[in-house]
């Protein structure tokens, strides 16, 4: 490949990531809208200082060669080398900090609960005045519009909890609750990722961030709120066989069967995910049956045991129960 | 002489020590006052009190340097000599500098808590 052609793809695969659902120059909520101009001004101005240095600096070696009178060297050492970047600075400086008070303010209305496991997200939803969480995992949904309040915690090691498209990140620590706030204003899909390295799946510890117009968020959490529908078709039916016999509900809930473990996600409504295993899949059939038959060759280290003991019309339906569960 | 006005370096640091004083107080301000209190305001007071003086003492310490330094009487600042008047120069002229710096820094640190208002 040539130079040029190489540069070229550098270049467009460099502007291709400034777009898409996870990415901070591609804003859908306040804070991000604020981050993103932020960048961009700081961003300009790096740009311009930086063609004003190589400037001057060309001028002095290449075109005005001349000894400069020791007066005039003066002024442009301390005015461009002190006073002009210590104006900048402060200017950007008191520009950047204006703004933290509103990016840290308090939520109305709904808190998000999200605690960190290895390798996903144990999530719960509390809507105004309510004490009973609707329990949920993987993916965080959100009413656009509004501020919520989001509280983080961590079990065991350190992870943080970011959606680019929507504000900046928090660290989830073990032992402590930490905050946030977002307010999402254009309703969309867009993927959270974790961004504390905190093991050997680390980089798969994603999710799905689906922001909702507000009267079909609530729909959406009433939904989430009640027990699983019971499976209609009979593979379905015999899917949650396989499920009952083999004891995935020592780890996993679905609320409305026998099925109460808290070691995995909860997986109640799990086919209404936009990802399945925390953002790494679609969630499909055949990803379905490819990760419970071997979690482990998906993301190492994952906590969930394979099932490939399990022949494939059984894996089948387990498949097809889980994701009629919506 | 252990202590010799013209050798000691500590003039020329004292200007950076207030500000790094400067900087741990109001470190432990801010994490006291949100943890033990719950509010911001006697963190900012504090910091404000704090600012107040760490300027006031560079200014001074400053100042001092700036004599030390003696630009005004030669318009000298090329101390490389192995005088002693060289030498008094020359830290005078780094501690005005460095006076300078902490000011910067200590305004600096001090700028969140005009805008951070509370302990979230
Ligand atoms: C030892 C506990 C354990 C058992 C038993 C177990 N799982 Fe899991 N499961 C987990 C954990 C932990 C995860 C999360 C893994 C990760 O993403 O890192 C998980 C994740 C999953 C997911 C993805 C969830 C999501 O939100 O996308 C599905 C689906 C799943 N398990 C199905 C099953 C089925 C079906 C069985 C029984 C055949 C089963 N699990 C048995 C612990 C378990
Ligand atoms: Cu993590």
């Amino acid at each position: 490949m040539t130079v040029r052609a190489a540069s070229a793809l550098l270049l467009v695969s460099g502007l291709s990531a400034c777009s898409g659902p996870q990415s901070v120059l591609d804003p859908a909520g306040r804070d991000a809208q604020v981050l993103a101009s932020l960048f961009w001004v700081m961003f300009t101005g790096a740009v311009i200082l930086w063609l004003a240095m190589n400037g001057i600096f060309l001028t002095v070696t290449r075109f005005i060669k001349r000894e400069m009178s020791e007066r005039k060297a003066e002024t442009l050492i301390i005015g461009g080398g002190i006073v002009f970047p210590t104006v900048v600075l402060a200017g950007l400086l008191t520009y950047a900090l204006a703004e933290m008070p509103r990016q840290r303010e308090r939520g109305e209305g709904l808190t998000v609960r999200v605690v960190g496991e290895s390798w996903w997200w144990r999530v719960e939803y509390l809507p105004d005045g309510s004490s009973e969480p609707v329990v949920s995992a993987n993916e965080i949904r959100l009413p656009a519009g509004s501020r919520s309040e989001i509280e983080l915690a961590a079990n065991g090691v350190i992870h943080a909890f970011w959606i680019p498209a929507l504000g900046g990140k928090t660290d989830m620590i073990p032992g402590r609750t930490t905050r946030m706030s977002l307010e999402p204003v254009t309703p969309g899909t867009y993927r959270g990722q974790c961004t504390e390295f905190c093991g050997e799946s680390h980089a798969m510890m994603a999710f799905g961030a689906v922001v909702m117009e507000p009267e079909s968020f609530d729909a959406w959490l009433r939904k989430e709120a009640a027990p699983a529908d019971p499976p209609e078709s009979p593979e379905a039916i015999r899917g949650r066989e396989v499920f009952v016999t083999e004891g995935c509900g020592a780890c996993h809930t679905i609320r409305g069967t026998q099925a109460q473990g808290r070691v995995g996600p909860d997986l109640t409504h799990l086919g209404g995910r936009t990802t399945l295993a925390a953002g790494i899949l679609p969630m499909e059939t055949d990803e379905l049956v490819r990760w419970i038959r071997d979690p482990e060759s998906i993301k190492p280290g994952a906590r969930m045991p394979g099932y490939d003991h399990l022949d494939d019309a059984r894996l089948r339906a387990l498949a097809t129960y889980l994701e009629g569960l919506t | 002489m252990l202590w010799n006005r013209n050798r000691t370096l500590w003039p020329m640091i004292a200007a950076p020590i207030v500000w790094a004083v400067h900087f741990c107080l109001t470190y432990w301000l801010g994490a006291s006052s949100c943890a033990h209190l719950g509010s911001a305001t006697p963190a900012r007071i504090g910091i404000a009190i704090v600012t107040a003086i760490a300027l006031g003492l560079i200014v001074f310490l400053g100042w001092r340097a700036w004599l030390r330094w003696d630009y005004r009487s030669d318009q000298d600042y090329v101390h490389d000599g192995p005088t002693t008047e060289d030498r008094r120069n020359f830290l005078g002229h780094a501690g005005w500098l460095l006076a300078m710096v902490s000011a910067i820094g200590v305004i600096f640190v001090a700028l969140p808590a005009v805008f951070i208002r509370s302990c979230i």
